[in-house]
């Protein structure tokens, strides 16, 4: 950070938005590729019907749902990393916090789609607001799936707005050194703002009340997202761990991500002197902490479902361990809790191709634990007649690279247009040596 | 009433700057604003402290939230008041979550309300008397003397260690 000045910020962050090379074109259209390939897949499901997925009887929530709840827990960490973070003073957030609020935009309108896309019957989505329809009759808010509703729209309104907030001084930068049509449009963006004494003073105070709103938010959005499972009488759901197992998992995969996004942004943009090895290396420290955490909440399911003496619920974790869906389970133990271990070793927290690897391992692996979770809950409940399988089809792998794709496309878009480190920020940790 | 000057100091760092807004009123001039490319708790100091309102208005769209959350959640189910399982129609304990959802959505739009209201942006004019150094690494002060004391403030900032703009 000593090599760091405020001109040499804003020389690192500026020169990120300049007018890209053919590569990244080369990008944007693969990623547009993946993404057509999951619009066409699902215009497809909407034209034959839902029947195209794999759902099935007992199993009728599959992949759309496994990948709602994985995009609902990788926006997580872009909250904890900007509202917990900045409300704990950790100066270490300040680098990445800008990336990882985007990711979380990103991420919850990806989760966001997924209940449409497992509607099948896109156009009675209208039964989930607050509206009567033609008997009257009005949604129950008794349900875990109408607290759903809310909670989602109220995390991507939240999201976005403290996103935009915290945008407003950058884009005000960028403004400055534009020119031609690019400085219209960022004056626009930038409200006119002037870093005026009386402005910081009210951006300050505002700022920080997000961060304050955001942080319980943080921690309600995926306690409602486990609900959905947890209200439902099925064993292996139906628990009171779920809530912080949940939060605990979120943050757990979000922080992966952030990894994963953040090495290679570093190398292509030359970010080594604003996001240092040392930064990757406390996400990694953080990782360890919710890692444990994860593997806490995993053997606390099997301890409640050992001691509480319910056959059933028994029955199904033995399932989860010897089953047909067993890899998924050894894969959520070993990518989730046992690799990221690993980090205790400070060569390997350090090594940026290990931090990379391990931040893509523990993505697979809380993608099988929402597998685990959803799947096996219903596939294997109370009566052993109506036991079943489920599998993905074509469509529905189709749909998951279009959502993949959607979420890199918009981040690959968001670093060439917008500043995707926090100038101000950056610049107050120099100001203030933290 | 004589025409006025205005006059941008731009200085290399905050505590310049707040020196320069201390005695820029003893010197006999008008103190108008302070730019910066980070909030600075020295400049604030200088310019004189007074609390933000921001937080009235996130706590009055809290308690609206709260109200209208609840409100709403109440409303629907008494639509169709039918006990289900022996559950009470008005269940305060899951309408709570609704509750809760609402007080913070509320609130941060009274936040974002409370910001742009406080801050009057968006607002285009203030760019006239500024100085496109001061999102990047100046700290400018904005001043203001009737005309044709233009260069006693000029004289003033310069030797405060600032470089200057004026604009007539």
């Amino acid at each position: 950070m000593s090599e760091l000045t405020f001109a040499r910020i804003d020389e690192t962050v500026h020169a990120t938005l300049t007018p890209p090379r053919r590569g990244y074109w080369g990008i944007v259209l693969l990623l547009f590729c993946g993404v057509l390939l999951g619009a066409g897949c699902w215009v497809y499901q909407i034209a034959v019907g839902i029947g195209v997925g794999g759902q099935n009887i007992p199993v009728a929530w599959g992949t759309y749902l496994i990948n709602f709840v994985f995009w609902v827990g990788i926006a997580h960490s872009g909250t904890l990393i900007s509202a917990i973070l900045h409300l704990l003073r950790a100066g270490w957030r300040n680098p990445i916090a800008r990336a990882a609020e985007t990711m979380t935009v990103f991420a919850v309108c990806c989760a966001g789609l997924f209940p449409f896309i497992h509607l099948g019957r896109l156009w009675q989505v209208y039964y989930m607001l607050p509206y009567p329809n033609q008997r009257q009759l009005w949604p129950n808010f008794l349900s875990p799936l109408m607290f759903d509703v809310i909670a989602i729209s109220t995390y991507l309104t939240v999201s976005a707005l403290f996103w935009y907030t915290g945008l407003v001084p950058d884009l005000a930068a960028v403004r400055d050194r534009a020119t031609g049509m690019r400085q219209k449009v960022y004056r626009v963006l930038s409200l006119g703002w002037s870093g005026a004494h009386d402005q910081w003073l009210h951006y300050s105070r505002g700022y920080l009340l997000f961060a304050a709103l955001a942080t319980p938010l943080v921690i309600s959005v995926h306690s409602v997202v486990s609900w959905d499972f947890a209200l439902g009488v099925v064993p292996g759901w139906h628990t009171t761990i779920f809530a912080p197992y949940f939060v605990a998992g979120a943050i757990h995969s979000g922080l992966a991500m952030v990894l994963t996004l953040m090495i290679p942004l570093r190398r292509i943009f030359r970010y080594e002197a604003i996001i240092t090895v040392a930064v990757l290396e406390n996400v990694a420290k953080t990782m360890v902490l919710t890692g444990l955490l994860v593997g806490l909440a995993y053997g606390t399911e099997y301890f409640i479902a050992w001691y509480s003496g319910n056959p059933v619920e028994w029955e199904s974790f033995r399932w989860r361990a010897t089953g047909e869906y067993a890899y998924g389970l050894y894969f959520m133990v070993v990518g989730n809790v046992l690799l990221p271990l690993l980090f205790l070793a400070p060569a390997v927290r350090r090594s940026l191709p290990a931090l990379f690897s391990l931040s893509l391992v523990v993505n697979f692996g809380m993608w099988w634990e929402r597998f685990v979770i959803i799947i096996g809950g219903v596939a294997h409940d109370f009566a052993p007649h109506a036991w079943g399988l489920y599998a993905p089809t074509i469509v529905e792998y189709g749909i998951m690279v279009g959502s993949f794709s959607l979420f890199f496309l918009l981040f690959v878009l968001f670093c060439k247009h917008l500043p995707s480190v926090s100038m101000t920020e950056m610049k107050e940790t120099l100001a203030h040596g933290r | 009433m004589a025409a006025e000057v205005r006059v941008l100091g731009l200085f290399p760092d905050d505590g310049k700057a707040a020196r320069a807004i201390r005695d820029l009123a003893s010197a006999g001039f008008t103190f108008r604003r302070a730019h910066s490319p980070i909030p600075s708790a020295r400049l604030r100091e200088a310019v004189g402290g007074r609390k933000s309102p921001v937080g009235w208005f996130t706590l009055a769209g809290g308690l609206f939230g709260f109200g209208f959350g609840f409100a709403l959640a109440i409303f629907t189910a008494v639509q169709w008041n039918l006990i289900v399982s022996g559950k009470p129609v008005v269940a305060l304990i899951p309408f709570f979550v609704v509750g809760f959802e609402c007080t913070i959505l509320f609130s941060v739009i009274g936040n974002v309300v409370g910001l742009l209201v406080c801050t009057r942006l968006p607002d285009f004019r203030g760019l006239e008397t500024y100085d496109p150094r001061c999102s990047a690494d100046r700290f400018g002060v904005l001043a203001s003397c009737p005309a044709g004391r233009e260069g006693e403030l000029l004289e003033f900032f310069r030797k405060k260690g600032a470089e200057v703009r004026l604009w007539p």
